[in-house]
């Protein structure tokens, strides 16, 4: 069967739709992939540190501690928001705005609007971490006196990034709109 | 702050120059609205969920064109220069962008190895160059097919090159090394702080807008 001839931008060319493709079910299908890996990006060891033959491994919960142990509490807050905090708001917020475009929820939708913009600025800021590590691990590499390696934790939270990023990318902001009653 | 909607419709005719259009819909909750035509430094949002519609700036193509030269020109040392040295127990090494990348993929981390690469070397090159290139082609009023392809190009990835975040990464490391050694700030590093500068005022003086508006209008004319 021929589909329907797609209807295109006529500055950009590109094929224009009144809502994003299927929003609601490629958002979800991210978001939950997204929370499988969480769990492993917080149990197993994001990088170990040697340390004059001595190793230690360290989670991303782990690396805060060390670093609030050092006295370094603005720093461990920072590495706090940016590496739990941050995926944690994503997660717990696009479910959420899920949750309200499935459910038709009457909201105050401006509010609404406005998370969903916040999840979007904020989603790249996460990166801090596996950047953080990518520098330790260059530098660190004296063999056996010192040295960083990074953990297999480390894959499982650049892929939490990166799809959460690609989550709220595929969320279309206008489904919240769509149902409510009141249009203020 | 103007919101839009209330303007006048003669001046959108004439600002828009392609079709004369009535309504604009606000691509975050579909409101329609009358397309506003503020002046440079001016913001509209929408009035119903607060999206920022347009934000024009003063010569943003000249600018455009000047920041992403400088760019340009900033990424090579900032990429090739060591950024940061350390030196413990008497040995000591250097670190540049690229030196992160080859060392996790020596560990076989290459997924990660892969995102920093994009993230923090390739991708920023990327947009600058689409950068330089379209406003070169908008400056000297040369149309060309592949412009839209750019701009949108520019407009998808913009979000994946990450720069500030990894400046910031920078930072954090460096606190965690402290006290455990000796640090050494390279010349790469300071190419690598002014290439932040110039990329927070080229995103800041870009205005898709004016670019997309402007990419219409020299490829109608290329069409007759």
């Amino acid at each position: 069967m021929p589909s329907k001839a797609q209807p295109l931008c006529p500055i950009c060319g590109h094929s224009v739709a009144a809502r994003k493709p299927q929003s609601v079910t490629r958002t979800a299908a991210l978001i939950i992939s997204a929370l499988c890996l969480y769990i492993p990006a917080n149990i197993f060891p994001i990088m170990s540190v040697t340390q004059l033959g001595v190793a230690e491994t360290h989670t991303i919960v782990g690396g805060i501690v060390a670093l609030i142990q050092s006295d370094m509490i603005p720093i461990a807050l920072l590495v706090l928001v940016a590496s739990i905090l941050v995926p944690l708001m994503k997660l717990l917020g696009l479910t959420l705005l899920l949750l309200c475009v499935h459910y038709q929820w009457q909201v105050n939708a401006r509010l609404f609007t406005k998370l969903y913009r916040v999840i979007a600025f904020v989603g790249r800021w996460s990166m801090l971490d596996i950047f953080m590590i990518s520098i330790l691990v260059a530098l660190v590499d004296l063999g056996g006196v010192a040295q960083v390696i990074a953990g297999s934790a480390a894959t499982a939270f650049a892929a939490v990034v990166v799809l959460t990023m690609f989550a709220a990318k595929s969320f279309d902001p206008r489904l919240i709109w769509d149902h409510q009653l009141s249009n203020e | 702050m103007i919101k839009a909607g209330t303007r006048q419709k003669a001046k959108t005719t004439l600002a828009f120059g392609l079709v004369p259009l009535a309504y604009i819909a606000c691509p975050e909750c579909d409101l329609l609205l009358n397309p506003a035509a503020p002046e440079p430094g001016d913001k509209a949002h929408c009035p119903r969920c607060g999206y920022l519609l347009q934000r024009p700036r003063m010569q943003s193509i000249e600018r455009t064109l000047a920041l992403s030269l400088a760019g340009l020109i900033l990424i090579v040392p900032a990429n090739l220069l060591p950024m940061v040295g350390i030196k413990i127990f008497g040995n000591s090494h250097d670190g540049t962008l690229w030196s992160g990348v080859s060392a996790l993929l020596k560990e076989d981390m290459w997924a990660v190895a892969l995102l920093v690469l994009f993230s923090s070397v390739l991708l920023p090159l990327v947009n600058l160059g689409l950068a330089f290139l379209i406003s070169l082609h908008l400056f000297i009023r040369k149309s060309n097919h592949h412009l839209v392809r750019w701009m949108r190009w520019l407009e998808h990835l913009n979000e994946w090159a990450m720069l500030e975040v990894y400046a910031l990464g920078i930072i954090v490391a460096c606190v965690k090394l402290a006290d455990m050694a000796e640090l050494r700030f390279g010349f790469g590093l300071y190419a690598f702080i002014a290439l932040l500068i110039v990329n927070a005022m080229l995103s800041h003086e870009l205005d898709n807008y004016l670019f997309w508006r402007h990419i219409g209008q020299l490829n109608k004319k290329s069409a007759y």
